[in-house]
């Protein structure tokens, strides 16, 4: 089925019609979402697609080049603030704010990428920890950054606020454009990085280093360029996340975010485009509204009211949404190591061959 | 190729058909003939949800409110929502309450950043917030006509603090151990400022992270600095550790805490006896008090319809936090209307429950800068050293 | 600077970081994971001591022995649950079978015990402290935590040494297939490494929990600290280990000492300098991969 005959086939960016009638038909409906979904789903919305952004970028350097970062949320901080930061004090207009801070955070990219050229697995692990914590760290000891004071988002204007041509954003539907549009581009993107030449060095680096290097991939200018195409991805991503938020500190950026960061891009599916869209979907809905305020849930709630006055503590019970999350991960891995997306194969494939 | 050329037009249809089409809906109403709708977020779950009592402390109120009749015969309808003490929930969850629900008001709110996450928000969509359960100076000023607060500032507190160990412990060294937020920061400046004005200064100021769990180091310094009081501006945990750690190392200065330390019972049982004569600030009335007739009812009343709770400072806070929005429910009358609400409020003068006097004008809504100093007893019981005390160094109200 | 105190603070809690550091390696010794749970379930059997010492009122010896065993058996379960149910898993999807497991066990806790914090004692008195040497004063709680884990280091390296079991460990981790092969059953190789980590984990936790407090979160960040000192020592050595937590505690309270507020990161910094040095970490031999 997936059988590639020549290289056009390879690099084109839909498979067939069908994918292109699909993934146009999934556009129209995100379009034209607002129209019929309730006003406060727009906001989870937009963190959402944020996130896909990041978990697309994050998957080109863990699903495709076969590196970890629990640093994530350092690049994200680094985009939020680098774009809050140039449109307050330089007074940059917003497109080339989020382009320059995407382009800082690249840059870090490239730095993490240097001891990643020697490190792997737990190693890297923890020296991108260390990343993370570091930049949070660092924003909050300076007073530019605003410290652990935190800092707010200056008005999101379009145009070039200083030639008379305003064009404010300032409700979450207008946001909720804004994002899609950068969201499509930046997977669009995604997908044609990874149909070149340096999207097929990456996947060769991570099925063996040491071979990608005989085969004469640079390890030391793919492995760093993957970081920063990573970073950049999470710069752009958190450039639009501080405009969500209108407000953020360092604490926003913690490492536990970076460790969820992770959790999408596995869940969804290592190393494809559509896996990581599903794995952020997906966590994040469960994070902000699965079993939210159960004890209101008509029946259910009422039963593990009384469960909890049994054997556990009334005032705990919010916690039951953390529980279920923890499962539905485990139980995803576990009967689907491809993630989401193997899942998606599978029925995929059910329904093409079927009834056979 | 001319697919993607297909692609990106359709993309482009889409765009203009959505851009054209769409526009926000209206927001439910706050309220009805029968009902008023009022929503507080709080840490549940996650690492700052014992804060969370907060929250639950409301709900005893709003119950006690709705078993003697409700507000000129509406009931309250009391929504809580755990944001895991994160910006980004906080703002999902008060969406959901606004567009969703239909909130009317919202009442106390833990966390700085959570507060500052969905301040405008509320601001635009003309939803009045009272008493958010932190202090920031950034809530009160500029000044914002939907946002009342409560809690006196933590620069106020700080200041009246120094002043006492500096006049009453007569202490020559003093040093601080602050935690490393918006928080600890505000402590500093207070006291700093204070002991500008006696030409003092602290003898060693030791940052600690919030989540940090050696303080090994941090302790050796405030000990080699000679200190013999020591001021913190920290969470219960990180109190926890450094009175511990002092002990292990022969350290014994005279402590003197926040009022976010002022829960004994909780501080007591946690450092296993080495909180006693702690010295703090208070935000509301000893929880123990029989002289308070609003801190006997409300305990009393919580004995009743919140057995699982512990009578605690942060869950009396949630009462104490709530508390001015009933008084001004019940005079905006039956007429009800955001206007009329905030006319109630501002026209609040020296309301006084279970904490210091609370004042409100139209210029001017940071409602107290008044703290009470209480020391630990025996067993974690609460002696009163100090009564309300104003700051007469505040700056908010110039 | 008091060098003599920093160097007693240091090490003590660098032991109790050690500790808990073995208990990280034992599970990445035989798997090759690194067991994110690991915090939680230390985490929650200390809950468990604490239930059985405030609820039932046993004494503490008995409490510490049920607890013991409810730990080994805690380990041993969320393998035989969580993780040999996986088929073909990578290493990041067992890393996030770890974290759901981690998330599981914290919202199990905080549902049970809610999220105030509780005081766990041990039965010594830290307050009583000894001075052996002028400006050295040690108390009882580093006395305990330094033989403790001195001892669990002594028999866990005699353990992997000379046990058949720990010899079938080694070999598990260094090929699964060929170990099995030989005869090893390698599934029962991981309960037995779960279970010991998990033990191991409890007493580590019980000792943080005496120093600090004890609520649902109060392992997430001694299980970083822990990771960071393991990866430092190089993940596979046991005396490494013990080493890298010790370093870590020395250079967290001399630099926390000069600089507090660079002590949260000033470890992490280390040791990513020290990795791009020795990459494997200090005491675990550099295998160049063949292709």
């Amino acid at each position: 089925m997936d059988m590639k005959r020549e290289y056009y086939e390879d690099v084109q960016l839909f498979k067939s019609g069908v994918v292109l009638f699909w993934s146009a038909a999934l556009l129209l409906g995100l379009f034209t979402f607002p129209l019929y979904a309730p006003n406060y789903y727009i906001y989870l919305l937009n963190v959402i697609m944020v996130h896909v952004i990041l978990a697309v970028g994050l998957n080109i350097l863990v699903g495709s080049t076969g590196q970890i970062s629990l640093g994530h949320a350092g690049f994200f901080a680094i985009g939020a603030y680098g774009t809050a930061m140039l449109m307050s004090t330089f007074h940059i207009p917003f497109v080339a704010a989020i382009i320059i801070a995407a382009f800082v955070a690249a840059f870090f990219g490239f730095i993490l990428g240097l001891p990643a050229l020697r490190l792997e697995g737990p190693y890297l692990a923890i020296a991108s920890l260390g990343f993370g914590l570091t930049i949070m760290h660092i924003i909050g000891a300076m007073k530019i950054f605003g410290g652990r004071m935190g800092l707010k988002t200056p008005v999101l204007d379009l145009g070039i606020p200083q030639l008379g041509l305003s064009l404010p954003v300032t409700n979450d539907l207008q946001k909720y454009y804004l994002i899609l549009i950068i969201a499509v581009i930046m997977v669009v993107g995604a997908v044609n990085i990874l149909k070149t030449r340096v999207g097929r060095s990456f996947v060769a680096i991570r099925d063996s280093d040491i071979a990608a290097e005989v085969i004469g991939v640079n390890l030391t200018i793919y492995k760093t360029l993957a970081f920063a195409v990573s970073a950049f991805y999470a710069g752009i991503a958190g450039g639009l996340f501080g405009f969500i938020l209108g407000f953020f500190d360092p604490f926003t950026f913690n490492m536990i975010l970076s460790i969820m960061f992770l959790v999408m891009v596995v869940v969804g599916g290592l190393g494809t485009v559509s896996g990581s869209i599903m794995g952020a979907t997906l966590i994040t809905y469960l994070q902000y509204d699965l079993f939210k305020n159960i004890a209101e849930v008509p029946y259910f709630g009422k039963f593990m009211l009384y469960i909890s006055d049994k054997w556990f503590t009334t005032v705990g019970l919010e916690n039951f949404s953390s529980m279920a999350i923890g499962l539905i991960m485990i139980g995803i891995i576990i009967f689907e190591p491809l993630g989401m997306f193997g899942i998606w194969i599978r029925f995929k494939k059910y329904w093409m061959t079927w009834p056979f | 190729m001319d697919k993607k050329k297909l692609f990106v037009a359709m993309v482009v249809l889409a765009a203009t058909v959505a851009w054209s089409g769409v526009s926000l809906a209206a927001n439910p109403p706050g309220f009805d003939d029968n009902e008023i709708r009022i929503g507080q977020w709080g840490p549940q779950t996650g690492p700052a949800a014992p804060w969370g009592s907060v929250a639950r402390g409301s709900k005893l109120l709003f119950d006690i409110v709705n078993e003697e009749g409700g507000i000129n015969g509406r009931k309250i309808k009391y929504f809580i929502r755990d944001d895991m003490y994160n910006p980004a929930q906080t703002s999902a969850v008060v969406k959901e309450l606004v567009e969703r629900q239909g909130v009317f008001a919202f009442v106390g709110g833990v966390g700085s950043a959570t507060g500052m996450a969905v301040k405008d928000y509320l601001a635009q969509n003309k939803i009045v917030w009272v008493g958010p359960s932190a202090a920031d100076d950034n809530f009160i000023k500029p000044l914002n006509p939907y946002l009342f607060a409560v809690y006196p500032l933590y620069k106020d507190e700080a200041s009246i603090l120094a002043k006492y160990i500096v006049e009453n412990l007569k202490s020559k060294k003093i040093a601080i151990l602050y935690q490393n937020d918006a928080y600890g920061k505000d402590g500093l400046d207070g006291a700093k400022d204070r002991l500008a004005t006696y030409r003092m200064q602290f003898v060693a100021e030791i940052s600690v992270e919030p989540t940090e769990k050696d303080l090994g180091s941090q302790i050796l310094r405030l000990k080699n600095s000679g200190a013999d009081t020591v001021l913190m501006y920290v969470g219960p945990t990180t109190a926890a550790i450094a009175l511990k750690t002092s002990a292990n190392v022969g350290f014994k200065p005279q402590w003197v805490s926040s009022d976010t330390l002022s829960d004994y019972p909780l501080m007591f049982k946690i450092t296993g006896g080495l909180w006693e004569g702690v010295i703090t600030g208070a935000f509301g009335d000893i929880p123990t008090s029989t002289t308070n007739k609003y801190v006997v009812k409300y305990r009393e009343a919580a004995k009743r319809l919140a057995p699982q709770e512990r009578w605690g400072t942060f869950y009396m806070a949630g009462l104490l936090f709530a508390d001015p929005i009933v008084d001004a429910l019940k005079k905006a009358g039956r007429n009800l209307s955001t206007e009329s609400l905030l006319k109630a409020l501002n026209s609040v003068k020296g309301h006084q429950t279970l904490g210091p006097p609370v004042t409100w004008s139209e210029k001017q809504h940071q409602g107290t800068d008044s703290v009470m100093i209480q020391k630990c007893g025996p067993n974690g019981s609460y002696i009163e050293l100090q009564g309300w005390t104003k700051n007469d160094l505040a700056t908010w109200n110039k | 600077m008091p060098f003599g105190q920093l160097f007693v603070e240091g090490l003590a809690i660098g032991a109790c970081y050690g500790l808990f550091a073995t208990a990280v390696v034992i599970i990445y010794k035989t798997s090759e994971v690194v067991n994110f749970a690991q915090g939680e379930m230390a985490m929650f059997s200390t809950f468990v001591a604490f239930h059985i010492l405030n609820f039932y009122g046993y004494p503490f010896w008995m409490a510490f022995l049920i607890t013991m065993l409810f730990s080994i058996a805690m380990g041993v379960l969320i393998e035989f649950l969580f993780l040999r149910p996986a088929k073909h898993p990578t290493i990041l999807g067992m890393i996030v079978i770890t974290l759901g497991a981690e998330m599981f066990l914290m919202g199990l806790a905080s549902w049970k015990w809610g999220a105030e914090q509780q005081f766990f004692a041990l039965p010594i008195n830290p307050s009583v402290t000894y001075e052996p040497i002028k400006g050295m004063i040690i108390n009882n709680w580093s006395i305990a935590v330094l033989s403790v884990s001195s001892l669990i280091m002594l028999i866990l390296f005699v353990f992997f040494k000379y046990t058949r079991l720990g010899t079938a460990m080694r070999a598990t981790q260094q090929n699964k297939n060929a170990a099995k092969i030989m005869g090893i059953r390698t599934e029962r190789v991981f309960s037995f490494a779960w279970g010991f980590s998990s033990l191991i984990g409890a007493i580590a936790g019980m000792f943080f929990a005496s120093r600090a407090t004890l609520d649902p979160a109060f392992m997430m960040e001694p299980f970083l600290r822990a990771f960071a000192a393991a990866v430092l020592g190089g993940l596979m050595s046991i005396p490494g280990v013990i080493i890298g937590g010790g370093l870590m505690g020395l250079i967290e309270n001399y630099f926390g000492y000069i600089w507090p507020e660079w002590k949260p990161i000033v470890a992490f910094i280390v040791i990513v300098l020290v990795l791009c040095i020795k990459p494997s970490g200090l005491f675990a031999k550099h295998y160049v991969k063949k292709v």
